[in-house]
């Protein structure tokens, strides 16, 4: 029985007779395409971290203790667990100044497992219901309802966290039995790391001394600007008001943890972009080469009918299967490596927000055709050099 | 009016500043069915003729027309069309791609031919057998003889019925009874198929069985009358 002939079997026959360089191709490629991807994911996630957390926190600005700015970004962007915490007063202050409309605030308290509560270490906040805009619009969605006294509800991760992933269980918060009512959808902020209580809560919390939350503390503010206003200049209009303050605006919030990602994600682009560079090169070197050991090879196709497309077809075709497999074997490696990374490493760990199947599928489709596509740069000069030459020259070339 | 009309043909070679004249103000006509042998020694051009007979390098200057058709006119790939199904080559060494087996070695022109494969497959197996190595269809090119090489090179030339076969050498490193089979081969090709055999030789016994015999000596040709 004789199987099919084809261009494509030339192509798989010159790859089969140096493995060895075939591989070592094949896994330069994989390392590109593992890296290119790696890149991707972690800039789309930094994009997409910061700007879910700032656009669904709802709030035109954010208000905090003085020197605080940072804990809470960590909260909010980082899902970190950090307590800060000002006078109750200032949230009418706040009120008070030109071009505000909305205001509502949150406690934040952090557990610690043994000593006052039996869930691992996590933040609860406590929040308004009555003027709160922030965790509403995802309590309504999920309960349906107000939460009552004694009842909680929990953020996305928090569920896995505190291993419910279910309602109707009780936990113990700062000495008093909460009964957790539900988990909250995916906010893709620090708020999915969070437990949720009415600041009703609060007195009976401040009873059992188990916190070191003080009456009439809070931990932030949330404004919202009437229409017209600028929030820049409100929020610079509150921190000149209320000196105990810092007041950061929407497009404020994360700005430092911006520049340093950013700064991550212009050195991995860069370093990509140096092995892309590498791999052209190093792709050229081999092709190169084989140009040079098959020109003899190349010669006798010629010399019996190949025309200069058909030696175009087979070193593509070569190149494609080395440019697949490479980008195939670099998809897995790189979702594997992202998905560890993301466990591993805290910067990458912080990060609140995920991709979803689109996007990774898409970061993944990008990869796959970059390592292909530059499998495809490297080759093209020494493909071209070769499909010129004429037969009886390229026999003779050896 | 000739098959192929080679009209005052050169080929000069630069090797740096020096260039060599390796075919001279050539011209042949050469009939449908005729058996040419050309003879010549080492560095005569004779090898250069038969190339740019076949279309696989250009003369410097002067026309190669085949049935009416200048070959040095045309793009690549009306060229490859006119090695694929016109010419069937034998090269003075070793041709076979080594990563294919005898078989497939056979039917590669195929490949590259508007014909497609078609029944190259069963044909492959008769010239393999006619060449007398049917039983090495499945083997490489490695586990060969030289002899061997040359048949499975002889199927390779015949599988895509071309008109006119040029062969370098073609016996050259044959046994005698082997060098006889091949000689036979050809003949009862041009004689049935009238297929047309231009071939180069260093052995003027076999140059002297063809029906025409040319010489090259330092790039010019002189046709010697049999």
């Amino acid at each position: 029985m004789f199987r099919e002939f084809t261009l494509f079997t030339l192509a798989l026959r010159n790859l089969r007779r140096k493995p060895f360089r075939t591989g070592v191709l094949i896994i330069a490629i994989g390392l590109l395409v593992a890296s290119i991807l790696f890149v991707l994911s972690f800039v789309r996630r930094v994009d997409s971290s910061i700007k879910t957390a700032s656009d669904r926190l709802g709030a035109d600005l954010l208000i905090v203790p003085t020197g605080s700015r940072g804990a809470a970004e960590d909260v909010l962007l980082e899902n970190k667990v950090k307590t800060f915490f000002m006078d109750k007063s200032i949230v009418d202050r706040v009120k008070n100044i030109e071009g505000i409309s909305d205001v509502t605030y949150q406690t934040y308290l952090v557990t610690i497992v043994g000593s006052c509560c039996d869930v691992p270490e996590t933040l609860v906040i406590a929040f308004n219901q009555d003027t709160d805009f922030v965790i509403k619009p995802w309590l309504s969605k999920e309960l349906g309802r107000r939460l009552n006294k004694g009842e909680a509800i929990v953020g996305h991760e928090s569920a896995f966290n505190i291993k419910i992933g279910l309602t109707e269980v009780d936990s113990v918060l700062f000495g008093n039995m909460f009964k957790m009512v539900g988990v909250l959808d995916k906010t893709g902020t620090g708020l999915d790391t969070a437990i949720f209580i009415d600041e009703e809560n609060i007195e009976d919390i401040m009873k059992k001394g188990k916190s070191d939350l003080k009456p009439g503390q809070i931990s932030a503010i949330f404004a919202r600007v009437e229409k017209g206003y600028d929030p820049y200049l409100v929020a610079g209009e509150v921190e000149d008001t209320i000196v105990e303050t810092d007041t950061m605006s929407r497009r404020d919030i994360g700005k430092d943890l911006i520049n340093t990602l950013r700064d991550f994600s212009r050195i991995f682009s860069m370093t990509v972009m140096l092995a892309s560079i590498l791999s052209v090169f190093l792709v050229w070197t081999v092709f190169s080469a084989i140009a040079n050991e098959r020109s003899r090879e190349v010669g006798i196709m010629r010399a019996i009918g190949a025309k200069e497309s058909h030696i175009v077809k087979i070193y593509f075709l070569e190149v494609l299967v080395i440019g697949s497999i490479g980008g195939i074997v670099g998809i897995i490696s790189g979702t594997t490596f992202s998905f560890f990374a993301a466990k591993s490493f805290m910067i990458l760990k912080d990060l609140s927000s995920d991709l979803t199947v689109l996007e990774r599928s898409s970061i993944s489709v990008v990869s796959f055709l970059s390592g292909t596509g530059i499998c495809m740069v490297g080759a093209l000069l020494p493909i071209n050099r070769i499909k010129k030459m004429e037969p009886l020259l390229a026999i003779k070339e050896e | 009016m000739s098959q192929i009309e080679i009209a005052d043909i050169s080929k000069t070679y630069a090797i740096g500043d020096i260039s060599i004249n390796a075919v001279d103000n050539v011209s042949l006509k050469i009939d449908k069915g005729d058996f040419v042998s050309i003879v010549g020694h080492s560095g005569s051009g004779k090898t250069t003729l038969l190339s740019i007979i076949g279309g696989i390098i250009g003369p410097t200057s002067g026309s190669v027309v085949y049935d009416g058709m200048d070959i040095c006119s045309l793009n690549d790939d009306k060229l490859s069309e006119y090695r694929s199904e016109k010419i069937g080559f034998m090269f003075q060494f070793a041709s076979l791609l080594p990563i294919l087996t005898v078989k497939e070695n056979v039917i590669l022109p195929g490949l590259f031919s508007k014909k497609g494969l078609g029944d190259n497959i069963k044909k492959a197996e008769q010239y393999l057998d006619m060449v007398g190595i049917g039983d090495k269809a499945d083997a490489y090119p490695s586990q060969l003889s030289g002899g061997q090489q040359r048949r499975v090179a002889i199927a390779r030339a015949l599988i895509n019925n071309p008109e006119v076969i040029l062969a370098d050498e073609p016996t050259g490193d044959l046994d005698e009874e082997t060098e006889a089979e091949i000689m036979d081969l050809f003949k009862r090709l041009n004689r049935e198929k009238r297929v047309t055999f231009i071939f180069i030789t260093h052995n003027l016994d076999l140059a002297r069985q063809a029906q025409r015999q040319v010489q090259m000596k330092n790039g010019l040709l002189n046709e010697v009358l049999l």
